[in-house]
């Protein structure tokens, strides 16, 4: 079993499937994006913080304590701080297992336990026009 | 001990992190110390987790002046 975590100022890129795990018959990822809107109102990004030595310790308790009910064979998360645009994603989550049954449960049940126990949190909500004076130099 | 404020909890201490000197405490004499230093944090002790070297501790935890706790407020990653 193989665990991999990385907490990132940048874009998350299009990660490959693990090459060098041979006997894997399912691939499940999940990408949570920033939505356009927050509280019913149009946003154009988002801002996260982590407390991060205690958010990648974290998860990868929360993935060790699933993975025994769910034996998958390799678990991948990305999770972005800073600034994210609406439309990218905040979180990728790729899990590989024998089969696909455990590779869903587990990705649901990290999901869940993440927004409940992992010290991440939604900062601030940027209007267009906070989003344009970032870029601003 | 080291102190890490997150989230809204920074608006309220208007810092990040802070140093305070305990002895040996445990989490309600910890709580005493820090509403004494920021009084507006009183009303978030019932939603705030304490965690001590990036672990979360329970109310029956203790507390040195060699750890770092945070003060974790709900979470909102994902």
């Amino acid at each position: 079993m193989q665990i991999e975590i990385q907490l990132t100022n940048a874009p998350v890129a299009e990660p490959l499937p693990p090459s060098a795990v041979t006997c894997v018959g399912a691939w499940v990822e999940f990408r949570g994006v920033v939505r356009g809107e927050e509280n019913g109102q149009p946003i154009a990004a988002l801002e996260y913080e982590a407390y991060s030595p205690m958010a990648e310790r974290e998860m990868r308790r929360i993935i060790e304590e699933i993975i025994r009910r769910q034996p998958c064979l390799f678990v991948r998360v990305i999770h972005r701080i800073g600034v994210i645009p609406v439309g990218e994603a905040a979180i990728y989550v790729g899990v590989a297992g024998k089969h696909r049954a455990e590779a869903f449960a587990l990705l649901v049940q990290f999901m869940d336990r993440l927004k409940q126990d992992v010290p991440i949190w939604k900062r601030r909500a940027l209007t267009g026009q906070e989003l344009e004076e970032l870029k601003v130099p | 001990m080291r102190i890490l404020f997150f989230a809204h909890l920074k608006d309220i201490t208007r810092c990040a992190e802070m140093n305070l000197a305990c002895g040996e405490v445990d989490a309600d004499g910890l709580w005493r110390k820090l509403v004494a230093a920021h009084p507006g944090l009183e009303r978030f002790r019932g939603s705030v987790r304490l965690a001590k070297n990036s672990e979360y501790v329970g109310p029956d935890a203790r507390f040195s002046d060699t750890d770092e706790v945070a003060l974790i407020p709900p979470v909102s990653g994902g």
